[in-house]
C-alpha cells in the first residue's frame, strides 16, 4: 500500500501514526506540522522524524512563511515545494490521509 | 482610572486566525480613546506555543499573498504597544533572542521584551481584563 499522511499541527494525536505500517509510507510536513522538521523542542527533535520506514518531507513555502529555511531542517526530513508535493501525491501514492 | 487589557497567545501562527486576531485588537486598543472617555492600554503577552508567532523573516506574503504575523507585530511596535515573550518558553524551542521581530530600524522606539513568564503572571494580576487566543 502507497500511503501519504499530512501532518498539519504541532500538537496531535500521534498513536496512529506510531501503529500504521505501509509498504510506500510517507509524511508530509505541512501548515504547522513544519515545526516538526525544525524544532527541538527540550532540546530534542520531534518523534515523527523518528518514523520507521517512513519518508519525511516537509513543505519548503510553510517553513519559509514561518521564518524558517530549509537550511534548518533536519536531515531525515526532505524539503520540498508545493509543486513537488503535487507531483507526488498524485505519482507515488494512492491513499492520502490527514492525521 | 483606565482599562488595561492583557492578550495572552497561546496558539501557533498562520493555521488558525487567533493570533493575528489577538494583534489587531491590541492595536484598535488605543484607538478606542478616540471614541470613549477613558484610557486603554493593551499589551500582549506571548506563551507556549504562541512565542512561535515572534520569528521574523515570515514570508508569507511571498508564498500565500497574505500579511504576515510579522507585519502585525511590527504596527504593534511601531503603535507603542508593549510585546513580551516568555522566555522560557523560547528557551524551550531553542529560540535566541537574535530571531525575534524587530521594528526599531522602521523607527519604533521599543522591542519585544524577553521576560520570564513571573513577569507576564504579574502583567495577568494587574490587568483589568484577560483575553487567551
Amino acid at each position: 500500500m502507497n500511503l501519504a499522511l499530512f501532518v498539519s499541527d504541532l500538537r496531535f494525536n500521534q498513536e496512529t501514526l506510531d501503529r500504521v505500517t505501509a509498504s510506500n509510507l510517507g509524511v508530509f510536513l505541512v501548515e504547522n506540522g513544519v515545526y516538526h522538521a525544525v524544532l527541538k523542542e527540550g532540546g530534542s527533535p520531534s518523534a515523527v522524524l523518528e518514523k520507521e520506514g517512513a519518508t519525511v518531507y516537509v513543505l519548503n513555502e510553510d517553513l519559509e512563511t514561518r521564518g524558517f529555511s530549509g537550511d534548518e531542517v533536519d536531515d531525515r526530513a526532505k524539503v520540498i515545494s508545493m509543486s513537488d508535493l503535487v507531483d507526488l501525491i498524485m505519482n507515488d501514492y494512492e491513499k492520502l490521509a490527514w492525521l | 482610572m483606565g482599562l488595561s487589557i492583557l492578550f495572552l497567545v497561546q496558539t501557533p501562527p498562520y493555521k488558525s486566525e487567533n493570533p493575528k486576531l489577538a494583534l489587531t485588537h491590541a492595536l484598535a486598543g488605543p484607538l478606542t480613546e478616540l471614541h470613549i472617555d477613558e484610557e486603554v492600554k493593551t499589551t500582549v503577552a506571548f506563551v507556549g506555543d504562541g512565542v512561535l508567532n515572534c520569528l521574523k523573516d515570515q514570508k508569507s506574503m511571498d508564498h500565500w499573498d497574505i500579511t504576515s504575523t510579522e507585519q502585525h507585530l511590527r504596527n504593534l511596535l511601531l503603535s507603542d504597544v508593549p510585546v513580551m515573550v516568555c522566555k522560557e518558553d523560547l528557551e524551550k524551542f531553542g529560540i535566541s533572542k537574535d530571531r525575534l521581530v524587530d521594528a526599531t530600524e522602521m523607527g519604533a522606539e521599543i522591542s519585544i521584551e524577553v521576560v520570564p513568564f513571573s513577569e507576564i503572571q504579574a502583567k495577568i494580576d494587574e490587568a483589568t481584563a484577560l483575553m487567551c487566543f
